[in-house]
């Protein structure tokens, strides 16, 4: 079987420090790699955060950017990115036990470069799988949260038309056919409407 | 007077790693350190200094803290697991009430006055005046920038009541994370129109002449937690008698630092090296009570604008159920928890008003206490 070849990644490493840089840059095989070194801080690292659409961030666990790179993942306005952080210290082990979420994992500074690697190849798959279980659980809850609509609609019109559930299910699929609106689309009017109605009477 | 504290906590560990930030109000841990607070409940308390609040929470999930001062909302994010996996982290002491300003760049004053066509703005500054701005730069496809600190935090909420409060959509502004650090630089080369962050930042930008403060957290709303005392919940059950030491001794230097003058001396100790490693002119006014506003106008006087513990009142540093439930509220309206899971019984797990009781729990330390209310201790 032929060898694949693998995509290359383009990797953000942030670090003031040269000399760090550069034992990273090292360990990390430049064929696989596309490393970008920036030494900046504050709003030109997010600048260059969103410029660059890196496939994986590097950082030192004790640089004041990681709240940037932290909050792109919460407030999720732009793509979350995988994080690595390395660090001088050894306490690096035992915050990998605990960090699990997939966003970040821990990297020890100055270790060899087949440990660099695999720690990056996996961070890699592990922020993908999360990101993939995190939009299904997004969906799965915009699913339920539509039926939830839908069966509210068809209660306010059971109530107030007094038909039968399938009678108002019918009238809600037919105002959508008719409109071409999405059923749980037509829901929510009927709904802002009983409200209307709810307060005016 | 020689007092020896030792007796009170049978301690099942002395070494302590105790995680604070660099800001104005980390004054009663620096406090608690430099006066011998710790010391004197037979505590060895290393401060260790962080750079960025979540690696501070990785830290403390992982043990490689074992305390550490916490965002007021980032006990219950852990908890709840908003950023990696859900640790229960508690929260058994306040350590900070206020704090934070809103400083835009002298620009945007500037703007202010000539969209509103208005001479001079009066302090409080109301977001109101922004509107036309907002909607000018709508017209221009561009929006007004503000910066803050971390999404689960005071800083946040209290930029965006600021904005709603007075009908600014957030929608119509950006609202961007960055380091305190990087706050002023980014106002200076007009990266942000402005930014919500602790002292002494708000401070700096009005010293360097690039800011000017027009709002504090205290006009917002105020004496509400700004920081917490956090642990995880395990450590806490494994170490119940050094939690108590540690609140103990905490609770000593706030109370330390309800008087002006001391907080004057906080500020020389929190400007050097270990420390912020910041002039003594920017670190001290927010704690003596003093907004710093305009380069060119007095200061406003803001008498809690860094509150650890209040005079004649009984205590501020106890954790209440309705912080939690505001800052649940405020979570909620910015979606960054679902409603059902602002609960109470969520914030009775975090906020653990026993545990800060039970650290004065024998008369003879509710006494001593009581001596500390009254004393000034000297340095």
């Amino acid at each position: 079987m032929p060898k694949e070849k693998k995509q290359e990644l383009n990797v953000l490493l942030i670090e003031d420090d040269n000399n760090k840089a550069e034992v990273l840059i090292n360990a990390l095989d430049c064929s696989q790699y596309c490393i970008r070194h920036v030494a900046t801080t504050g709003m030109s690292l997010l600048k260059q955060v969103e410029q660059l659409q890196p496939n994986i961030i590097i950082i030192d666990v004790e640089s004041p950017n990681r709240d940037i790179l932290d909050s792109l993942s919460i407030l999720s306005t732009s793509n979350p990115k995988p994080v690595v952080m390395f660090s001088a210290q050894g306490d690096t082990e035992t915050i990998n036990a605990t960090v699990k979420s997939g966003v970040s994992a821990y990297v020890a500074g100055g270790v060899d470069p087949e440990r660099v690697r695999s720690i990056i190849d996996t961070a890699v798959a592990q922020f993908s799988a999360y990101q993939a279980l995190k939009s299904e659980l997004v969906k799965t809850k915009q699913r339920l949260s539509n039926q939830r609509v839908i069966d509210q609609a068809k209660t306010w019109l059971m109530e107030s038309k007094s038909l039968t559930e399938k009678e108002a299910y019918h009238r809600i699929r037919k105002m959508a056919m008719d409109n071409s609106q999405k059923l749980e689309d037509v829901a929510k009017n009927i709904l802002s409407l009983a409200q209307l109605l709810e307060k005016s009477s | 007077m020689n007092m020896n504290h030792h007796q009170f906590f049978e301690l099942e560990i002395a070494d302590i790693a105790l995680g604070f930030m660099p800001l104005t109000d980390c004054a009663p841990l620096v406090v608690a350190y430099e006066l011998g607070y710790f010391a004197d409940v037979g505590l060895n308390v290393t401060l260790k200094k962080q750079y960025s609040w979540a690696t501070m929470r990785d830290k403390l999930h992982a043990g490689v803290l074992d305390v550490a001062q916490f965002l007021a909302p980032m006990p219950m994010a852990s908890t709840l697991g908003l950023s990696g996996e859900a640790v229960n982290v508690i929260a058994p002491m306040v350590l900070s009430q206020n704090g934070n300003g809103i400083t835009i760049s002298t620009a945007l004053y500037e703007e202010i006055k000539f969209s509103n066509q208005i001479h001079r703005i009066d302090f409080p500054i109301s977001a109101a005046l922004l509107k036309p701005i907002v909607e000018a730069r709508k017209e221009s496809g561009s929006k007004l920038k503000f910066a803050t600190v971390y999404p689960h935090s005071c800083h946040y909420y209290q930029l965006t009541s600021w904005l709603t409060q007075n009908n600014v959509a957030i929608d119509d502004v950006e609202i961007v994370i960055i380091p305190p650090a990087s706050m002023v630089e980014a106002l200076q080369s007009d990266d942000i129109d402005g930014f919500c962050v602790g002292g002494p930042w708000n401070a700096k930008a009005v010293r360097d002449g690039v800011g000017v403060t027009g709002v504090t957290s205290c006009d917002i709303w105020p004496d509400m937690p700004e920081k917490v005392l956090a642990m995880r919940e395990d450590w806490q059950l494994r170490y119940p008698e050094a939690t108590k030491a540690i609140i103990f001794a905490l609770q000593r230097a706030c109370n330390w630092l309800t008087h002006v003058a001391n907080r004057f001396e906080a500020a020389r100790i929190l400007s050097r090296h270990p420390y912020l490693d910041l002039h003594l002119s920017v670190i001290a006014p927010s704690l003596i009570g003093s907004c710093l506003v305009h380069h060119s106008l007095s200061p406003r006087h803001i008498p809690s604008y860094n509150r650890f513990s209040v005079e004649g009142i009984d205590t501020i540093n106890k954790p209440e159920l309705f912080h939690g439930e505001w800052l649940l509220s405020q979570m909620v309206k910015h979606q960054h928890i679902e409603p059902k899971q602002a609960q109470e019984t969520l914030i009775k797990k975090v906020f653990r008003q026993d545990i800060y009781l039970s650290a004065f729990g024998s008369p003879e330390a509710k006494n001593n206490v009581a001596v500390f209310k009254s004393t000034k201790i000297g340095l």
